[in-house]
């Protein structure tokens, strides 16, 4: 659910990049932001520790437009990924309308995806999320690696069915504002009063 | 029950009250989730937004460690720096109030005004729940007609 703020005439969706240590969720965040127009993107918040992975999480907020006299504006958020920082990723997790995963394609990443998406499946059902009915999109990242990890095959593992599923190479902005397309249209389709 | 100054629905003029009792330079009400519900005094300084985004993170990383230490949460937080301080408070079970001061000397008149504001505010948020406030302006389906046309403009590929 949404933020709305009836006085200030606001609705704010929080969105959410979660996957496994230097799959690429930063990077998809900073292109994005790059591809922006300027009045509409805000600051852009990084957390890095000294070797460059997100400490807390990165975040921006977009000024989406005015809609029925509501300013709409959605908060993207990033989670650190490496294991370690568990409950920094609940935290972030908490109150996100939607979710897109940033799966790593390098086959020696497969596990770590799986037990990633294990974390993000029970963070949020214990926050009383109904997974299957929850907004998420699945970004296959780093399809220019050797002997990507085939499409399916994450699904099949994880058993999703009906999950949008875009390629990516993130750093180069392929399938990057594909994926964030899907995941906004889902959220805001889902969305009600 | 004695007045204190805060009776208001509107959580705007809760802050500003605050400002000019605690001589405080700027107040935030935000959620639990990083939004900036309403905010008082100078603001031009700062990002609120990103601000809202941090509090927020920081506020639930404190909940972990006071859970750690077998509390349910710290009700406060206190952030001392050089010149400028920064009080945080829970408001009910799902906002914050951030109150930026500068003379250390005043924490206590802070606390003290911050305190009565927070039960002003939580009983204005209360009652926004019990109110359960729709927007009987907002049409959900045509929300989300043109809602669905930004986002296929602004997230075009590029």
């Amino acid at each position: 659910m949404p933020h709305i703020s009836y006085q200030n005439r606001e609705i704010a969706f929080k969105l959410v990049y979660y996957g496994p240590g230097m799959s690429g969720k930063t990077t998809n965040l900073i292109q994005i932001h790059k591809s922006l127009p300027k009045d509409l993107r805000g600051e852009m918040l990084n957390l890095d520790t000294e070797e460059e992975r997100t400490l807390f999480f990165d975040f921006f907020p977009l000024e989406l437009g005015n809609v029925e006299g509501y300013a709409v504006r959605f908060n993207m958020y990033t989670v650190p990924g490496q294991v370690y920082y568990e409950a920094s990723r609940r935290l972030i997790l908490q109150g996100a309308d939607g979710v897109v995963f940033v799966a790593d394609s390098q086959p020696q990443r497969f596990d770590e995806n799986l037990e990633s998406f294990h974390s993000m499946s029970e963070n949020l059902r214990d926050f009383g999320i109904d997974f299957e009915r929850y907004p998420l999109a699945l970004q296959y990242n780093k399809r220019d690696c050797v002997d990507p990890i085939p499409i399916g095959s994450l699904e099949k593992e994880l058993g999703l069915n009906g999950v949008p599923v875009v390629e990516a190479v993130a750093n180069q902005g392929t399938g990057v504002m594909e994926t964030i397309r899907n995941l906004s249209r889902d959220v805001v389709q889902r969305f009600q009063l | 029950m004695a007045e204190t100054g805060y009776e208001s629905d509107d959580p705007r003029v809760i802050l500003e009250t605050l400002v000019d009792r605690s001589g405080a330079i700027t107040t935030l009400l935000i959620t639990k989730e990083g939004t900036t519900v309403a905010e008082a005094g100078q603001t031009d300084y700062l990002n609120t937004t990103a601000m809202a985004a941090l509090v927020a993170g920081m506020f639930s990383a404190t909940r972990e460690v006071a859970r750690m230490v077998g509390e349910r949460q710290f009700s406060i937080l206190l952030q001392q720096g050089e010149s400028r301080h920064i009080h945080i408070s829970l408001i009910g079970d799902s906002e914050m109030m951030v109150v930026v001061f500068e003379d250390y000397q005043r924490i206590g008149r802070v606390r003290h005004e911050a305190r009565r504001a927070g039960e002003g505010l939580a009983k204005a948020q209360a009652d926004r729940n019990d109110n359960q406030q729709v927007a009987q302006d907002l049409s959900v389906p045509e929300f989300k007609e043109y809602a669905l046309n930004l986002i296929d403009r602004i997230f075009a590929d590029r």
